[in-house]
């Protein structure tokens, strides 16, 4: 009776304590050896299981015509106003490898296919923030060289652009921080993904900030 | 003369197309439609605005369009009754709003973009608004998140779930092995 139940009490150390212990070890050790790619593998793993429809689409309409307009000021009547998904310029950053076409809008035909400015924004000229997103992998992976005092350029079909980066900074994706949408001065901010090269999601961004040195102003808005 | 005649009706047709694209600029009634969106709502004495993006996106899209007086009047007919609606429910913030109460906001926002032939849809909490022409052209996509996250969710739990699953699952089979190494060794010594 005593060595049955001795047994029970060796099978239970064997088949269950001992698993367990060395799960919980083996757990913290995983842990601590692993977390730092662990939003990595996240990330990853979400661009196969995400349930959100993504639009793949190459197709889109484009209405930039390059110009060489370059004078202070150009009207309203003489622009035609993109809407989602259109390219309607380029933006680059010579200096550090940076080129891209520039859409209206910032989905995922956009973004697959250049630049886009988020529609909650305006179009340069307009003398307020202009919010333009990009991939870090790809159009955008040029701005980790981005230093303050580069020049971004902008050609729409109505005039052409350029700013002059004032800082940048690294913000969580959700910081409201990060951007002035009611800003009655005309800025360039352009964001992707932090860090660079990581494959996937990340939750911060980087942001570029800039400010207008030349262009066209867009007047005779409103009536 | 026959050809004379069609080339100015072809001049004719393409000058009014173009006046139609190059609808520029803000006319007094959108103006009148931007400020009725900026006029806030008072919630229990609290003054709750529509968000300066989904202003701006209207502004975006009026550039692109010439808005009549008519139809200026009876969108901010609507934005009014928006606001006496949200008055109306006791609560303080947006937030505080129930689904129905979401859904009737939201029945207002459909209404007013059917004065321009456009269809306004939300999902169920009244985000991720997208609003569409007759057409089919996409006039607002706005998932309500402003800096974007390139498409997809990012949901940790079902990750570490599984991978606790995963590692659980290998190292009690891992302790199993050891344990009964060791009472063979201990048997053998025996």
């Amino acid at each position: 009776m005593k060595k049955s139940s001795k047994k029970i009490d060796k099978n239970i150390k064997k088949f269950i304590i001992v698993p367990i212990v060395m799960c919980i070890v083996m757990c913290i050790f995983t842990a601590a050896v692993f977390y730092p790619n662990i939003s990595f593998a996240v990330s990853i793993g979400n661009m196969f299981l995400s349930d959100k429809q993504v639009d793949y689409s190459k197709s889109y309409e484009n209405i930039f015509v390059p110009t060489d307009n370059n004078s202070d000021t150009i009207d309203a009547s003489e622009i035609e106003f993109p809407s989602i998904n259109k390219q309607f310029g380029e933006i680059r950053i010579d200096k550090r490898n940076v080129y891209a076409k520039l859409f209206f809008g910032d989905g995922s035909v956009p973004l697959r296919n250049g630049a886009g400015v988020y529609a909650g924004s305006f179009i340069p000229g307009y003398g307020k923030t202009i919010l333009v997103a990009g991939h870090n992998n790809t159009y955008f992976n040029g701005l980790k060289n981005v230093k303050k005092g580069d020049v971004v350029k902008v050609s729409t079909s109505y005039g052409n652009y350029e700013y002059k980066v004032t800082s940048t900074k690294i913000h969580n994706a959700d910081s409201k921080k990060s951007y002035d949408l009611k800003a009655d001065k005309e800025n360039l901010i352009l964001y992707t993904c932090y860090p660079f090269d990581e494959l996937g999601l990340t939750e911060k961004r980087f942001f570029v900030y800039a400010d207008k040195i030349s262009g066209p102003q867009i007047v005779g808005l409103y009536d | 003369m026959k050809k004379l005649f069609s080339i100015i009706i072809s001049a004719l047709i393409v000058c009014l197309s173009c006046a139609g694209a190059f609808a520029a600029g803000i006319n007094s009634s959108e103006s009148s439609v931007l400020s009725s969106m900026r006029t806030p709502a008072n919630m229990k004495g609290n003054s709750v605005y529509v968000p300066s993006s989904y202003i701006n996106q209207a502004e975006a899209y009026f550039n692109t369009i010439d808005m009549t007086s008519a139809q200026a009047g009876k969108i901010n007919g609507i934005i009014s009754q928006g606001r006496s609606f949200l008055q109306s429910t006791g609560k303080s913030s947006l937030k505080e709003l129930s689904a129905s109460e979401r859904k009737t906001l939201m029945g207002y926002a459909s209404s007013a973009a059917a004065v321009l032939n456009l269809s306004a849809a939300a999902g169920s909490d009244a985000e991720d608004i997208k609003v569409i022409s007759k057409d089919g052209e996409v006039i607002v996509d706005d998932s309500g998140n402003i800096i974007k996250t390139t498409g997809a969710q990012q949901s940790v739990a079902p990750y570490v779930a599984v991978s606790v699953f995963a590692v659980l699952l290998s190292f009690a089979g891992a302790g199993v092995i050891y344990s009964r190494k060791k009472s063979f060794v201990y048997e053998e010594i025996k």
